[in-house]
């Protein structure tokens, strides 16, 4: 890369403290985000949320991060201070997660929570935030600004509701997005203009984006690189346009088990798990 | 499962039987699942300190002829009001009863109080509230609206009337607290199964052919059952409160039953000087009334579905 | 098998009534395995849930088995038609073990040897006795699904519904998942009306597939189409370009269809 990047981590790790002992969900994974589109695959308990939520500091009380280095522009996101913190979340690193049902707050029109997004991290007056989030609600496509501003978010539909969460999480300006998964709760052509929004506002902006999913499909045609995780590891690394010829047998296990339109009604490949993938892989991957 | 398993320490026997992946029958299955309550409940201090209360009031009143000298009713008036004293450890009433032995006997007047209260209100409110809430309709609202009739009645009006018509004594008295008390519950019911009436589970057995009542009884209750439980062992203190009213205005038990509501209605006169009459039954029910409280949240813990903490 | 002809389905009173099924009508043949596919809002579950007795404000025809349904469902025509639902995590009560699950529809309908068919039933679903007294919550997601699966079967129906049986599983445990459903309408001669938004999912299982947008059904396609994309609507057309992944320039032109 020629550039420095945006992110660098090394051997992070995530572990959890539960009644039945430690859970590591994540187990040492290296990777590095530049002005690119990073996708990040697994099932569900591959560790793939956890990554995206200790780069924020956002694992929850029971959880403990180390890492040899968590870097974000030279910032050392492990030792940052809460002040420092604050001062990244939704302002350098933004986040949208999966259902705008739950991540909006219910009792506020969503207008009012772009606007506060925005004053949070900016000084400006109401009135001035107010323009910028009608700007912002133009920028991401809705069609009458001024009437979906003063609507409530149980009132927009899923597909809108996410452009929304992208408008409010965009409009400081961040270097960075992590989006968990999403476009899985929305319908399929819905996904697909989403995506396209994300696509260009991140482009538009030089932003990095890590892009968290299950859907192997997905991340394989939208990203530039994509990391197959399991069991808490990095399982394989492959630009996105090379995921056909994956070698990992667990990334070809995946991309077999998917049935196909037009691949007939024969007996899907079942995966065989590995007991050995489970064994620390090395930073190698 | 791809996520990794945590390791566990090595176990043996009962701990094994209890903690074994794979219940051979049914009464294994529960008892794991009573097991898992167990330790989250044993978790938290404060509702083992409830816990603890609550035991100690039981133990107390099973025991009670093994801890007290007499039956608390002995008067000897050469001896009223003594003070506390290693002969009498609450000292002695107006009428030389020994407080001691009428607050531990009167143990097991509140949980006699306690117990009709539960077994009158639990099953009234409960399946009031499930079918008005699961079948709705008409049948909700004319379930509802007979239990708005008796939300509306003040509670200690109530019982004075119920009292006076059916004449004083400790079990009209609770029947009539419990008259009183039920509509909440039915209520709580109701909003439980509302939320559980469109359940995936709810629709299966529909489609399997179940009957309504089968469904209510089956699917419907068990799902609303922790909340009610919760909810009444709360209440409980209140409750033991108002039978203490009762008993306060005369109306509950009726002399010579220790009951601690009446002790501390027959010992204010004596208040400023002999104080130990009526505080010392003010303390035991404060005491008890806080352990029922204290249980009641640990409860919650342990059996709201949604705190995620059994399931 | 299964028949239903001009079938309509509204919602609300006054002026708030949603027409969520207008006029949808298609036939499946015995031991067949049709779909449905649709956007969220289509009326896809909603003819799903009808047709399963789960709603009863419909007007039109339904025949099942060449007997025609009326809003009033007896316990006796319960037994032919069952149904497994999305939500792993929801479809099982989780307050009865898997035995009390298994065992419910057998007393409903006064099957004797209960303990024989869970017994028999969980090994066809391809789990083992261990499982038989476990809660919902001591299993995967893949093994809730088995479950309901096996409730679904074990009153032995002629007619299985499918409300998006995989959608909210692991690409690897929908892929066994898939199989067994494969493997039990074979076995069982069962027919299959399958409910998906997944195209992909739909013409694995599925020989033909109804294709709805706003309560009606606009298209009839094969699964040899699915593979070709060779369909008539454009809203299909766009659908199953939106199905094969990310492609800038074809989201460009998606228009909303109304």
């Amino acid at each position: 890369m020629s550039e420095k990047p945006l992110i660098s981590v090394e051997d992070l790790r995530v572990t959890f403290r539960t009644p039945k002992g430690p859970v590591e969900a994540v187990r040492g994974i290296d990777f590095e985000l530049g002005r690119e589109r990073l996708g990040i695959v697994g099932e569900s308990g591959s560790g793939k949320s956890q990554t995206g939520r200790a780069l924020l500091r956002l694992t929850a009380s029971n959880g403990s991060i180390t890492a040899k280095r968590m870097e974000f522009d030279g910032i050392d996101l492990i030792k940052a201070s809460k002040k420092t913190l604050y001062g990244i979340r939704g302002n350098r690193i933004s986040m949208i997660m999966q259902d705008p049902k739950y991540s909006l707050n219910p009792v506020m029109t969503v207008g009012d929570q772009i606007a506060e997004a925005y004053r949070t991290h900016s000084k400006v007056s109401a009135r001035e935030a107010r323009a910028k989030s009608l700007a912002m609600l133009e920028a991401v496509r809705i069609r009458e600004p001024e009437k979906v501003y003063g609507l409530y978010p149980h009132q927009v539909s899923g597909g809108m509701g996410q452009r929304i969460m992208i408008a409010m999480m965009l409009i400081p300006n961040p270097q960075v997005l992590i989006a968990d998964e999403p476009t899985s709760a929305l319908d399929v052509t819905v996904q697909m203009q989403v995506l396209a929004l994300l696509d260009d506002m991140v482009r538009e902006r030089g932003m990095g984006l890590i892009l968290i999913s299950h859907d192997l499909n997905l991340v394989s045609t939208f990203c530039d690189t994509v990391l197959i995780m399991y069991g808490g590891q990095i399982m394989e690394r492959l630009p996105a346009k090379e995921l056909h010829n994956a070698q990992h047998p667990y990334t070809r296990g995946l991309l077999n088990c998917l049935p196909r339109m037009g691949g007939g009604h024969g007996e899907l490949p079942v995966l065989q798990r590995d007991p050995a993938w489970m064994q620390p892989q090395g930073h190698s991957a | 499962m791809s996520a990794p398993e945590a390791t566990t320490r090595p176990v043996g026997g009962l701990r094994a039987w209890l903690l074994s992946d794979a219940p051979a029958n049914v009464w294994q299955a529960r008892a794991q699942r009573a097991y898992f309550g167990w330790l989250t409940f044993k978790s938290n201090p404060i509702a083992m300190a409830g816990l603890i209360i609550i035991a100690t009031l039981l133990l107390i009143a099973a025991i009670a002829p093994l801890l007290t000298g007499g039956a608390g009713i002995e008067q000897n008036l050469g001896n009223r009001l003594q003070a506390p004293s290693s002969e009498h450890w609450f000292g002695t009433d107006e009428l030389g009863r020994d407080i001691y032995d009428r607050i531990i006997w009167g143990s097991r007047v509140t949980l006699y109080i306690v117990f009709l209260v539960s077994i009158i209100v639990m099953p009234i409110g409960l399946l009031i509230g499930t079918i008005a809430g699961y079948v709705g309709g008409w049948i909700d609202t004319v379930l509802m609206r007979f239990t708005d009739i008796f939300l509306a009645f003040p509670r200690l009006i109530l019982a004075l009337a119920f009292v006076s018509a059916l004449g004083p004594g400790l079990e009209n008295a609770v029947i009539a607290i419990a008259v009183t008390t039920w509509s909440p519950y039915a209520r709580l019911a109701r909003a439980e199964a509302l939320t559980v009436r469109s359940s995936e589970y709810i629709l299966a057995a529909q489609i399997q052919g179940a009957s309504t009542l089968r469904i209510v009884i089956f699917h419907v209750v068990p799902m609303c059952l922790s909340s009610i439980i919760v909810r009444l062992t709360l209440d409980m203190a209140g409750i033991i409160l108002t039978a203490a009213g009762l008993g306060f205005l005369g109306l509950g038990a009726q002399p010579p039953l220790p009951e601690w509501g009446a002790m501390i209605s027959t010992g204010r006169d004596f208040l400023l000087d002999q104080w130990w009459v009526s505080t010392i039954p003010g303390i035991a029910i404060l005491v008890v009334s806080l352990g029922f409280n204290l249980l009641g949240d640990g409860l919650r813990d342990v059996l709201d579905p949604r705190s995620g903490a059994s399931e | 098998m299964i028949e239903i002809d001009r079938l309509n389905i509204r919602f609300g009173t006054g002026d708030n009534v949603i027409h969520a099924v207008r006029d949808a009508s298609f036939k499946v043949a015995e031991g067949e395995s049709y779909g449905i596919v649709g956007e969220s809002g289509s009326g896809k579950s909603t003819i799903l849930r009808a047709l399963a007795g789960l709603n009863d404000d419909w007007t039109g025809t339904m025949l099942i088995d060449g007997r025609s349904l009326t809003q009033h469902r007896r316990k006796q025509d319960r037994k032919d038609v069952q149904m497994v639902f999305q939500d792993p995590y929801g479809s099982l009560h989780p307050r009865r073990t898997v035995n009390d699950t298994l065992k419910e529809p057998l007393s409903i309908h006064g099957f004797r040897d209960a303990d024989a068919r869970i017994l028999a039933i969980l090994k066809e679903v391809g789990l083992g006795e261990d499982f038989r007294f476990r809660y919902p919550h001591q299993l995967s997601g893949g093994q809730r699904q088995r479950i309901a699966i096996a409730r679904a079967l074990i009153l032995e129906p002629k007619v299985v519904f499918l409300d998006e049986p995989t959608s909210a599983l692991d690409v690897s445990v929908q892929a066994e998942i898939l199989n067994l459903l494969v493997r039990l309408r074979k076995a069982h001669n069962l027919t299959y009306l399958m409910v998906s938004h997944d195209l992909a999912v739909v013409g694995h299982l599925c020989s033909r597939i109804a294709v709805m947008n706003r309560g009606a059904i606009i298209e009839e396609i094969t699964d040899e189409q699915l593979g070709t994309g060779e369909v008539e609507h454009a809203y299909t057309k766009q659908l199953w370009v939106a199905s094969k992944g990310y492609d800038a320039e074809a989201v460009a032109g998606f228009v909303d269809m109304e």
